[in-house]
């Protein structure tokens, strides 16, 4: 199987260690990976695993502020960070004769972080600022309104990104709880991929990590599993443009590796290129939409796919039509196999163009070994290859139906 | 007609191909009323062309699991193809199809119109794009970088099939590169170079008249775009310098202080000490002339005019004092780490090697510029900033009443 060959070891706190080495890639990608995303957040924390993750890079214990970013970006590297649902990662990438040193810096950084009150105050306003801006984006509201709708009751409905008055109300004190809290040796792994020169693995292996508390309650404190609620609703958005139909449908969690494929197998014939059946009819043939696209959002507690169309208004209601009788088509035939290879090709290519990247590489690893055993990242490739066009239209295309849904429809303009 | 200029980049990578055509037509050089003209001819090109229609080729391309696409910048049209090395044979021929055999149907015409409109009217949803809009209004006024590739819709509205002929004549015009990165079977070169693809029958040597990209003589400094946002979006800009000009490594030394990466200037100033952005940077893409030099940040109303005062403050500062010897080993450092961080794939190693040539420079210009920046000291950087950024435009975009104070702020600078 072409790309990295992975070698992993589990250290005596429960932290995983993976490396991934790509001989002649340039530059070597460390990444952070805790579960600690927004999911894991309790009553009155609502923002607080994003909060954190801007914070982290405030100082630790021995970094003073903007020290980190200094000293790796001095080094040639570079550093972000990012808070998903269910997992929060930090990542460097840097030369490989940096390694050593972005290493230690970044565990110390993200494992003691200084959470100091000036800092805190200061970067709440940042954090507001960036829930303002993406207020600004009425493509955005329209998401997170379908999200809010179809999990409800779930943090999987909660902006990742909090609530102003949750945020305003936290303090250096409950981050730190947070932290003490998520931040613990099970809950964490770290990825290198890359160049990774002589020594680095002992580094990481011996050193910052392995001093990481062990499991505390941190094995217990799982978020509940997505109860899906299907419905429908219709609103209008100020400053959109176009009309968008929005369906939203429960799938497969993270775990179950066969049916996550097969998802994304059935997204792909539907929405991706211009042979997809969605794309073919809706914007080739009859010309309604400007863009239609599927997406499958993995997720531990259950996974959601998204469809989203974009439209003249007064298409709005031809499209959704066209989109019913596709699904329905899809679930009522099976796919032919031309079709078939088409989609395996089409997925299959993704995964193994994704490989060229240390960083790319990193996300693509770090989920699997968090949550579960590390795998070759084209391993779910034979997976892939298993879908029959039978066992798609029984156990994804019959699920994928319009009553099975959430759907929202957004409208430019005031309801008046 | 001649076989496009060749690079050749093999690596070792899993099994994966990057191909970029870089077509020298942009949509700087869209003829007179007819901005968006290269961008909806770009966009055609995988429409049906040489043995292709439309259909065909997506089932070629798609069948493969490949990504073909034509992006329209305002210097190229550039055409890229990521897949497997097993399917080069096949897929390879399809850029020289592109290039000299595009069917442009009329129906495919229809459609990729009504699509750019679509997607013209959609662009306005995004504040941080109508303040851009603005500022390169402002900037450029009617010269080629005066307005997005996708054009205008009345000049798109009233393009035709003909007129699109016509500018697919002229795309060989001034000379295409092709760069190939990764595993590159050595047979597909051979094979390529004797290709019918590309073999050309339309006229390679027609020309458009090109609009310089620099054309306005206005005395305007200030453009508004009234919206009713929280965040009001501040872009204050100057066009600058060309990709290669002499001083140009001075300006990238600046954007690398002011604008790169957490420890830059402008994030610790508005960030990090003030808390007034989340997005805060400096724009300054490489273009063959005139490239724009923008600090951006968006932020709320009440901290609007702070804003705008530290990005005023910051603009002054760079050609009013020398940065220090430490700020300038370290946007070295930093410049040195992008170029690594830019060439981690096929694609983005054949686009710059691409873009380098397709704009004239050499191919080892990075390492040139390099050792350029090793020589410049503070005071030099000083000059060029004080000599090339020198009258900054403000563009913004967001509620009235806020832009009706920071315009009386701006007018009283």
């Amino acid at each position: 199987m072409d790309g990295p060959e992975l070698t992993h070891q589990t250290l005596a706190n429960g932290s995983r260690c993976v490396f991934a080495p790509l001989p002649d890639a340039g530059l070597t990608c460390i990444d952070f990976w805790c579960r600690a995303g927004s999911a894991f957040e309790q009553p009155g924390e609502e923002g607080l695993a994003h909060f954190l993750e801007h914070m982290v890079f405030k100082g630790s214990e021995h970094l003073g502020a903007g020290e980190f970013d200094l000293r790796v970006e001095a080094l040639g590297g570079s550093s972000n960070a990012a808070t998903g649902f269910d997992d929060v990662h930090f990542h460097v990438l840097v030369p490989p004769e940096g390694a050593g040193t972005a290493l230690e810096l970044l565990l110390d950084l993200v494992l003691e972080p200084a959470l100091r009150d000036d800092a805190f105050r200061m970067e709440r306003e940042v954090v507001l600022e960036e829930i303002a801006q993406y207020r600004d984006q009425p493509d955005e509201v329209v998401v997170q309104q379908l999200l809010a709708a179809c999990c409800s009751n779930h943090p999987y409905g909660r902006p990742i990104l909090g609530w102003e008055q949750s945020l305003n109300a936290s303090t250096p004190e409950t981050m730190a709880r947070f932290h003490r809290r998520r931040y613990r040796g099970p809950n964490c792994s770290v990825v290198v991929a890359g160049a990774i020169p002589d020594g680095l693995q002992s580094d990481l292996t011996q050193g910052r990590l392995a001093q990481l508390d062990g499991p505390g309650d941190a094995i217990t404190d799982h978020p509940p599993e997505l109860h899906f609620q299907k419905g429908r609703e219709c609103m209008h958005v100020e400053r959109l443009e176009a009309a968008r139909l929005l369906m939203a449908w429960p799938a497969a969690s993270a775990d179950q590796q066969r049916t996550v494929m097969g998802y994304d197998l059935a997204t792909t014939l539907l929405a991706e290129g211009r042979r997809s059946r969605l794309v073919d009819r809706l914007r080739e043939d009859l010309q309604l939409v400007e863009s239609i696209d599927m997406d499958l959002t993995t997720l531990e507690r259950g996974s959601l796919v998204m469809l989203e169309a974009c439209c003249a208004p007064e298409h709005i209601e031809e499209v959704e039509q066209e989109v019913k009788s596709i699904l329905d088509k899809a679930a009522s035939s099976p796919a032919s196999e031309e079709e078939l290879e088409r989609g395996r090709q089409l997925v299959g290519n993704g995964l193994r163009f994704s490989l060229e990247a240390p960083g790319s590489v990193a996300a693509l690893t770090g989920p699997q070994a968090l949550w579960r055993t590390p795998q070759h990242p084209l391993a779910s490739i034979d997976d892939l290859e298993a879908w029959t066009a039978d066992d798609l239209q029984a156990e994804i295309f019959n699920q994928m139906q319009p009553e099975q849904a959430y759907t929202l429809v957004a409208l430019p303009g005031n309801e008046n | 007609m001649s076989f496009p200029d060749l690079i050749l980049d093999p690596l070792s990578t899993p099994g994966v191909l990057s191909a970029k055509l870089w077509i020298r037509r942009g949509s700087s050089v869209d003829p007179v009323g007819q901005r968006g003209a290269h961008q909806l001819l770009g966009s055609l090109l995988s429409r049906g062309c040489g043995p292709y229609g439309p259909m065909e080729l997506a089932d070629l391309v798609e069948g493969c699991g490949a990504g073909l696409r034509c992006d329209t910048h305002e210097d190229a049209l550039l055409i890229s193809l990521k897949c497997r090395d097993s399917d080069a044979e096949h897929l390879l021929p399809v850029i020289g199809w592109m290039l000299n055999q595009p069917h442009l149907r009329q129906d495919q015409v229809e459609l990729e119109k009504d699509l750019s409109l679509q997607a013209l009217q959609r662009q306005r949803e995004d504040p941080f794009h109508l303040a851009y809009d603005g500022w390169r209004s402002l900037a450029y006024g009617n010269g080629g970088y005066g307005h997005d590739p996708l054009g205008f819709a009345d000049d798109l509205k009233a393009l035709q099939t003909n007129d699109l002929q016509e500018l697919a004549t002229t795309l060989q015009s001034q000379g295409t590169v092709l760069a190939l990165s990764g595993t590159i079977p050595a047979r597909v070169i051979k094979l390529l170079e004797k290709h019918d693809c590309f073999q050309s029958n339309g006229d390679a040597t027609g020309s458009m008249a090109s609009s310089a990209a620099l054309s306005t003589d206005t005395t305007e400094t200030l453009s508004l775009r009234e919206q009713s946002t929280e965040q009001v979006v501040i872009m204050l800009g100057q066009p600058s310098l060309a990709h290669g000009h002499p001083d140009d490594p001075a300006l990238r030394l600046l954007q690398a202080h002011l604008g790169q990466g957490m420890s830059s200037l402008l994030f610790r100033r508005l960030r990090e000490e003030h808390g007034v952005a989340y997005d805060v940077g400096v724009h300054h893409p490489g273009r063959a002339a005139a490239s724009p030099f923008v600090f951006h940040a968006a932020t709320s109303s009440d901290r609007a005019a702070l804003t705008l005062k530290l990005l005023m403050q910051t603009w002054t500062e760079m050609a009013s004092q020398p940065i220090s010897d430490s700020d300038l080993a370290l946007a070295r450092t930093k410049v040195r780490g992008q170029l690594a961080h830019a060439s981690q794939t096929t694609g983005q190693r054949a686009e710059r090697r691409a873009q380098l040539r397709g704009l004239g420079l050499p191919d080892d210009y990075d390492q040139h510029c390099l050792a350029v920046m090793d020589d410049l000291d503070p005071t030099r950087v000083q000059r060029v900033a004080s000599r090339y950024l020198n009258r900054p435009l403000l563009s913004l975009c967001g509620p009235s009443s806020t832009l009706k104070t920071l315009s009386t702020q701006w007018m009283a600078h």
